[in-house]
């Protein structure tokens, strides 16, 4: 039997659409919250926060370790980024060998991303493998992470249907077919660019398989693309850490704002600071939407 | 706990009551007292015989009995806003009677307010930490648009806090929302919320009184640790076909009722819906060809309430209650999106009711009800429908006997609980078939419980009340139990003061799975299973009241101390729709609340109302288990219904015959939050621009600025028309001042207008409502 996980999109429009629903409900009785100066600025005081070493880590096979090391600071402090120098990053290899990582920030064209920390040579990564990763700093601040390359799930087919509209209103839904792995706990970014990966995607969201392992799995978008468009689908095999750190992020980001939501802690990757440290493990389709 | 030992209790107490009944050799004198019109009864009226210096108070079913010397005697039949009744009766045998008083009408001057009967009563009673409300009483006080709500009047009593601005989730010394035992006509009512909390399921047409138990919990109460909600739908007019009704700012109420058969019983619905949705759908087309504008969504929600009682014989009596109820929210985008979200409560009771002789009395009832949501969405070419619900039958039966020399009241009682919970049903697919899912996860519960007390009156000094409860549950193999003991006293130090004290101890066995921190339509309720036990508190409380002003006026005072264990919350980010391992997502842990709260009560005259003031503290602890750091790091925290005072003022004054003014004002501190404390840049795998990231290391640490509010009300009584005797226009200024109350604060970004770079960050604070003037007109013929 075919499967399919938009569970957790639709999941996710859900939730936005039931905050949505509860606030829409809420201010049918009375009004527009701005509109009726039922908002303002107000000074808060916070109890002190100290500065925490946050680490963005991606390894991938074939490519040379690039890595941002930034700090925390007080949610209301100036938005000026806040770069530690004297931050000494070392990646162990699944072979035990250690590789220091020199300061020399600057931005990998290919992804767009800025990064504090580059490596010497490029990675071999094979799925199974252990990498390890150490922060230090002269404050005497330890960052700890180790993570394992995850198995690489190929994209089995990529499709698209166009609606019945007139030409110029014509639009198409994707879908995506993969076979989910008979082990339990996979979990799957699945992203659709135009063109360039290097931005903000078109589509993008996380799946698990959770409720039917093992099984293939059909990943769709909306009536979002015109004929001719020049896609660029992805699929990511997570981990359990990694998927955990993007939903606490998410969660994280919604609870501000949001009289329902309830606080998430960030479910970091590493130990002594905050943030990720992963092998990235995902197949790539170029196709055009004829 | 041996639940064998307990249901054999049980059936030999039940044995063992009607001999004991028969070595009496006292009349009893019993029966009803009504309002005379509406054939209401007034629960809390007194019959008293002035010559031997007795008299008795009507029950919450308005019942009374009196133990009397065979005699003849003059009976004075009294309650406040009615006209006492005199009776002469001579009493050769046990004897049933019952009264209906005439309203006393304007010129007493008083406003119509019933209360538990008087303050005097309310002084003697053992039964402390309980507020009864009538619908009467709630309706002259001023309401958000104009909507009566008898669970947010009870929010302005002690040791009550809302959930929220316009909310009417109680939280009640501490407890959490799902901790509330909430009936209506002795059946559980699961979600009793319309429109995402902001009012109740009960329709104030339909209900004649609450009583509100925030401790010393009587011992046929049980499945609830922090409070009991019993709400009493009101019986129909038993001599004449009535109508009723209210149009308002939001929705319209009509009530139709009248006799089944004349002496023998009557029969009351009532309904009403909101039609913001009918205006909502004209602004939606007639904007629909404005690109720019959005779609209003839809919604509305109706209920309907019944009742019915018909006397089989002079021993026998019937009672149907019944409520159904449903919100409906749609939304379509007209972009391929639509969104429906319904969610309702069902409940249907059947009650009867036997006199075995003037001491003795069974009530039997068998009761279902239901709580269900179901969310359906599609887009494009994709489905998805969520639903989840709970579903239970009910079977209790329950016993009274007052034996003859007046010195006891015993009551035992059985109740057994079939639950289904359908903790989350999940229906997903394509239009074309291609892509199929489906998932339906239930669970099955059985909950069962004894029950013995006695009200024990050795003196005029001292009353006691004494009681205990075997409770049981199972659900997927597993059993858990307890014996719940219930205690209480009452010692008059004089005929104006007496001291109370109090001892409860609850077992909570079906929880409600929530990490909202609001209860909200999708919450999931989840029975004791698996590594979830049931939770358990215990209450102390004790307390002194005085009654001055020539009885005029109550002052009470009570401290409690109430510890609880197994209590429940979530792990952060925890996955709670359809989640077949459920289980592994709770957290377990401690809580503790304590307070003083002062309550000053004035029930009679042209000015009534209450002052209360409460000074309380609630805290919670939840340890690191199941690799996870607990919450708040495993510190104590104090949960966001935690207030320390919250003070309460409310005024009646009956200005002339036909027009009351109503105020009521409330201040409390401010509601605990969580506010992120620090943040960072995150870029995510693709090289966008980087974007912050809360970072909450501790939970409820900032206070919101505190809470106040005056609303103020008036009930203009028209001259009677030939079509309508009876109406009034009620006015409603709710935060007549005009207060900016905080409802939620977030952080926000500010940008350069021009680069759209963020130059600073900000805090902002939401405000719910402002002032809203609103007015209900009320009918009645």
């Amino acid at each position: 039997m075919t499967r399919s996980t938009l569970i957790s999109r639709i999941f996710d429009t859900s939730r936005r659409s039931f905050r949505a629903a509860g606030l829409a409900g809420l201010l049918l009785g009375g009004a527009g919250l701005a509109g009726c100066g039922l908002q303002k600025d107000i000074d808060v005081e916070l109890p002190a926060y100290p500065a925490q070493l946050v680490v963005e880590a991606y390894l991938e096979n074939g490519q040379l370790p690039r890595i941002s090391v930034t700090e925390s600071v007080e949610y209301l402090a100036a938005p000026t980024p806040s770069v530690p120098t004297d931050v000494t990053a070392t990646l162990t290899l699944p072979d035990g060998r250690r590789e220091v990582l020199r300061f020399a920030p600057g931005q990998d064209r290919r992804t767009g991303k800025l990064y504090t920390h580059l490596g010497p040579r490029t990675l071999a990564a094979q799925p199974g493998q252990t990498f390890g990763l150490e922060l230090t700093d002269t404050k005497g601040r330890r960052v700890t992470g180790s993570a394992v390359v995850p198995v690489l799930v190929p994209i089995d087919t990529v499709e698209w249907v166009f609606n019945d509209k007139p030409e110029a209103e014509r639009r198409a839904y994707v879908l995506m077919r993969f076979q989910d792995p008979e082990t339990p706990l996979d979990y799957y970014r699945f992203q659709i660019h135009r063109r360039r990966v290097n931005s903000n995607p078109e589509v993008e969201y996380t799946v698990e398989d959770r409720l039917s392992n093992g099984t293939e799995y059909t990943l769709g978008t909306g009536y979002d693309f015109k004929r001719d468009d020049t896609l660029v689908v992805s699929l990511y095999h997570l981990d359990r850490p990694y998927f955990q750190f993007l939903q606490s992020v998410q969660d994280a980001r919604n609870a501000n704002g949001n009289p329902f939501g309830q606080p998430s802690a960030i479910k970091n990757t590493v130990e002594g600071g905050l943030g990720v440290f992963t092998v990235l493990s995902y197949q790539r389709r170029q196709v055009i939407v004829k | 706990m041996n639940l064998r030992f307990a249901f054999g209790l049980f059936f030999l107490a039940s044995l063992l009551l009607p001999a004991v009944a028969l070595a009496q050799a006292r009349y009893t004198l019993s029966g009803l007292v009504k309002a005379a019109g509406t054939g209401e009864t007034l629960p809390g009226a007194t019959v008293a015989v002035p010559a031997l210096g007795l008299g008795a108070t009507a029950d919450a079913t308005g019942a009374y009995r009196l133990e009397l010397p065979a005699g003849r005697y003059q009976l004075l039949v009294s309650f406040i806003g009615y006209q006492t009744l005199t009776r002469d009766l001579n009493l050769t045998r046990d004897q049933r009677q019952s009264f209906q008083l005439s309203e006393a009408g304007n010129e007493l001057g008083e406003v119509v307010v019933q209360g538990s009967g008087t303050l005097k009563d309310k002084l003697q009673t053992t039964q402390m930490s309980v507020e009864r409300l009538t619908a009467k009483e709630a309706k002259l006080l001023p309401a958000l648009f104009g909507e009566v709500d008898i669970l947010k009047t009870l929010q302005l009593k002690p040791g009550v806090q809302n959930g929220g601005e316009g909310t009417s989730g109680l939280f009640v010394r501490g407890g959490s929302a799902d901790q509330n035992l909430v009936l209506l006509d002795d059946a559980l009512v699961y979600n009793p919320s319309h429109l995402f909390g902001l009012f109740s399921v009960f329709n104030p047409d339909a209900v004649q009184s609450v009583d509100l138990y925030k401790g010393g919990f009587p011992a046929q109460y049980g499945g609830r640790l922090s409070s009991v909600v019993d709400v009493k739908l009101r019986p129909g007019n038993p001599d004449k076909i009535g109508v009723s009704g209210g149009i308002g700012l939001i929705s319209s109420r009509l009530t139709l009722e009248g006799p089944i058969k004349k002496g023998k019983g009557a029969f009351l619905v009532a309904g009403r819906r909101t039609y913001f949705d009918v205006f909502t759908r004209q602004i939606n087309k007639l904007n629909q060809d404005d690109p720019d504008f959005n779609p209003i969504p839809d919604y509305y929600f109706y209920d309907f309430n019944a009742k019915a009682n018909y006397k089989l014989g002079e021993k026998d009596e019937l009672f149907l209650s019944g409520y159904l109820g449903n919100d409906a929210f749609s939304f379509g985008s007209g972009q391929g999106f639509n969104f429906n979200f319904n969610w309702g409560n069902r409940v249907a009771a059947l009650r009867w009711s036997h006199a075995f002789n003037s001491r003795l009395f069974l009530n039997t009832s068998a009761s279902y009800t239901g709580y269900k949501y179901e969310i359906s969405n599609k887009l494009d070419q994709f489905s998805f429908n969520l639903a989840s619900d709970i579903q239970d039958v009910n079977l209790r039966s329950d016993l009274d006997y007052r034996p003859g020399n007046g010195q006891h009241a015993l009551k035992v009682g059985i109740t057994a609980t079939a639950h289904r919970f359908g903790t989350g049903r999940l229906r997903a697919g394509s239009g074309d078939g291609r892509l199929n899912l489906g998932s339906d996860i239930s669970y099955l519960g059985q909950e069962g419980a004894v029950y013995v007390s006695d009200v024990y009156n050795p003196s005029e000094k001292w009353q006691f009340e004494a009681g205990l409860r075997a409770s049981g549950f199972q659900s997927g193999g597993q059993q858990y139990g307890g014996l719940e003991p219930r205690a209480a006293a009452r010692y008059a130090v004089s005929p104006t003061v007496s001291v109370k004290g109090s001892y409860a101890l609850m077992y909570q066995y079906v929880h409600l799975v929530t990490n909202s921190g609001a209860s909200l339509p999708t919450d999931i309720w989840y029975p004791s299973r698996g590594s979830v036990q049931p939770q358990r508190s215990q209450q102390v409380a004790g307390g002194v009241s005085w009654l001055l002003g020539d009885g005029r006026y109550l002052i009470t005072n009570e401290v409690y101390y109430k510890w609880a264990q197994r209590q429940i919350d979530f792990k952060d980010g925890a996955q709670l729709f359809v989640n077949p391992d459920l289980d592994s997502e709770f957290l377990f842990g401690k809580g503790w609340a304590y307070g003083n709260e002062i309550y000053l009560e004035k029930k009679q005259g042209r000015t009534t109302g209450w002052l209360g003031y409460t000074l309380a503290w609630t805290k919670r602890r939840f340890p690191p288990q199941r690799g996870t750091s607990g919450i708040n790091n495993g510190d104590t925290f104090y949960p966001n219904y935690d207030r320390r005072h919250n003070l309460t003022a409310v005024v009646i004054h009956n200005l002339s015959e036909r027009v009351k003014l109503s105020g009521s004002f409330v201040f409390s501190s401010g509601q605990a939050t969580t506010l992120p404390l620090g943040r960072f840049a995150f870029q995510d795998i693709y090289g966008s621009d980087a974007s912050a990231v809360p970072i909450y290391p501790q939970r409820n640490t900032y206070r919101l600025a505190p809470y106040n509010r005056l609303d103020l009300g008036v009930v203009w009584q028209m001259k009677p028309t030939r079509w309508f005797p009876e109406s009034d226009l009620t006015f409603s200024m709710y935060n007549a001042y005009n207060r900016r109350n905080p409802y939620f604060v977030y952080f926000d970004q500010v940008k350069d207008e021009q680069t759209e770079q963020v130059t600073s960050y900000r805090a902002r604070q939401v405000s719910l409502f402002p002032v809203i003037p609103s007015v209900t007109y009320n009918f009645k013929f």
